[in-house]
């Protein structure tokens, strides 16, 4: 067992990483399954997650959690630079890579994104490195196959944004190795040392080898890897922080493509459900007239989103305490809002879309069934989740709800410990089990399953 | 990128990892991430507990007893624990799943539940704990 896949899922808050045997797909054993702790090169928090942050400071730059820490001492005009996942998504990726970072965010005005996602990456891979060593089955790996996961990229030219992504590891990898294990230091890397030696980077990129999956695919490969019955045809419902995409999967032994024409990506997620949070407390908060107080509490609730929204969701309703006042947030009081209930109703429609064009290829297979799951952040939402239990397929076609975090996430060896952050981690696990049949491009120019649109269906 | 003049560094420490001196078993590594989560949660439940308890006013409690019930939920959640049954539901009353909060001297068929019950890797912690059905008075 000495060949093994990793796969990074660099996520908008937090970058993680997972290792799986490279046979695991056709030999799958829960035990093998090797969550990294990236995070255990900061000295605090969850060692699993490391967060996807770089802060430009006076004379250094500081990664992870430090740069966040640096960046809330620093005040309001300062920000670290996060999301490096929507800005690797964007259409238009050189355009966005060759814009200059926002003063906010570099006060010098000395670098562009580009920049500054290369220096991210070469902390990425430190960090990935050292939790790879530390790691006593994959660390006896005598070859590891290196890959991320994206969401699918809406220009459609995966294979070009493939490589363009491929050539920022390649200037990352050479960065990384020459600034050596300062990278991961807390007090980060003096902007001299990066001044002189990102430039060097960027005009001698290492080779580099990587593969990309679509989360969807790699949600597709958790779900569905080891289940006797694991379903030929699969729907997903990814909401993250920016998008909800629905993708519509099927499978031929090994391989998994995407059926492109059932894909929709609504521009509304978590960022829109916590604006709604957000505008019902501040509704709920009629003390709160002064622009200067409602702008103290929009902050005060977006601190706290995360854990409002996990209340919420489980508990239908969240009580949050600020300036000594209690205010009560009800799911209820989502579900009656007009913009929500527009969002609802849209993908309520894109879901039976998705469904529909899937069942047709359900049809042309002589199957009965679909499998449909929630990924992301909106996967524990319970309007996410009646959806999926809610809606049929047309005809004799049986849609199955498969629950977010599969069984063998419960297996004994991990005793209780991995189901409760496997949502997390999920995308990183997936990507490390999927065969290679299931990627969408490798080592930058060869594009593969998930991006063709006209084969026609066979029948398994 | 332009050029930026250089400034003397600090002097350098060991590299990461920090926390890679323990060699803990991935499960247990997995458990302590998930208790790093859970961590803040219980001790902002241990000062919102004193709180609620310190005299505060009777409106003031009900609103910190939602916070206190908040943090151990988010706590819970942190360590996987899942809930059992629903406030109020009627069940057939079995001694292996149930607890009587005030045991009756005639068992019951049919029971209330009271407090769901907790449960983490498919090992119940705590029983779903009951009472009995209430009649509906007849007018």
């Amino acid at each position: 067992m000495s060949a093994w896949t990793l796969c990074v899922d660099f996520g908008t808050a937090y970058s993680k990483a997972a290792a799986a045997p490279r046979n695991a797909w056709s030999r799958f054993d829960p035990a093998s399954v090797r969550p990294l702790m990236i995070g255990g090169v900061q000295e605090t928090g969850n060692a699993f997650l490391l967060e996807s942050a770089v802060f430009v400071d006076d004379d250094r730059i500081l990664f992870g959690r430090a740069a966040m820490a640096r960046a809330e001492e620093a005040g309001r005009k300062r920000m670290a630079l996060r999301s490096f996942k929507t800005l690797l998504s964007v259409s238009d990726l050189d355009r966005a890579l060759n814009t200059s970072a926002p003063a906010s965010v570099d006060p010098h005005r000395i670098f562009q994104m580009r920049d500054l996602i290369v220096l991210y990456l070469a902390y990425l891979l430190s960090a990935v490195d050292a939790a790879a060593a530390y790691d006593p089955m994959v660390r006896e790996a005598t070859s590891i196959e290196r890959r991320y996961a994206a969401p699918a990229w809406r220009s459609g030219d995966s294979a070009g944004m493939h490589q363009s992504i491929v050539q920022l590891f390649g200037e990352a990898e050479t960065l990384r190795h020459a600034v050596g294990d300062q990278i991961l230091e807390p007090e980060g890397v003096p902007l001299s040392v990066v001044s002189d030696l990102l430039p060097k980077a960027m005009a001698a990129p290492a080779p580099y080898e990587m593969g990309l999956i679509f989360e969807a695919t790699a949600a597709a490969a958790y779900t569905s890897i080891g289940l006797p019955d694991s379903g030929a045809h699969l729907i997903v419902i990814d909401m993250g922080a920016g998008t909800t995409d629905i993708a519509a999967l099927a499978r031929s032994g090994a391989r998994l493509s995407e059926l492109p024409e059932a894909r929709v990506t609504l521009k509304q997620a978590g960022d829109f459900i916590d604006s709604v949070i957000a505008n019902i407390v501040l509704t709920n908060s009629r003390w709160a007239k002064t622009q200067a107080q409602q702008t103290e509490l929009w902050r005060a609730v977006q601190r706290h989103m995360r854990d409002i929204k996990e209340a919420v969701f489980e508990e239908g309703r969240a009580t949050l305490r600020h300036d000594g006042r209690m205010i009560s947030v009800q799911m209820r009081d989502i579900e009656r809002d007009r913009d929500f209930k527009e969002f609802m109703k849209g993908l309520a429609n894109a879901y039976q879309f998705g469904l529909d064009v899937l069942r047709d290829d359900v049809m042309a297979r002589g199957r009965t069934e679909i499998q449909a799951i929630a990924v992301g952040g909106g996967a524990a939402a319970p309007f996410i989740r009646e959806l999926i239990k809610k809606t049929k397929a047309r005809g004799n076609t049986r849609v199955t709800p498969r629950p977010a975090t599969p069984d063998w996430a419960h297996a004994r060896e991990f005793r209780g410990n991995l189901a409760p952050v496997f949502p997390q981690l999920a995308i990183s696990i997936g990507g490390a089990l999927a065969p290679e049949q299931m990627l969408a491009a490798q080592g930058g120019v060869n594009p593969r399953a998930n991006v063709q649109t006209s084969r026609p269906p066979a029948r398994d | 990128m332009p050029a930026v003049k250089a400034k003397p560094g600090r002097p350098k420490k060991s590299a990461a990892p920090k926390r890679a001196a323990s060699r803990a078993s991935l499960a247990d590594a997995l458990g302590q991430a998930a208790w790093a989560e859970a961590d803040a949660a219980l001790a902002e439940a241990l000062a919102l507990c004193d709180e609620a308890t310190s005299g505060a006013k009777d409106e003031d409690q009900a609103a910190l007893l939602d916070l206190l019930s908040q943090s151990l939920a988010r706590a819970a959640r942190k360590r996987g624990f899942t809930r059992i049954g629903a406030l109020g539901a009627k069940e057939a009353f079995d001694k292996k799943r149930h607890d009587f909060t005030n045991p009756p001297k005639r068992m019951p068929k049919t029971v209330r539940i009271v407090a769901r019950g907790v449960a983490r890797a498919g090992e119940t912690l705590v029983k779903t704990r009951v009472g009995p059905v209430r009649r509906t008075g007849k007018k």
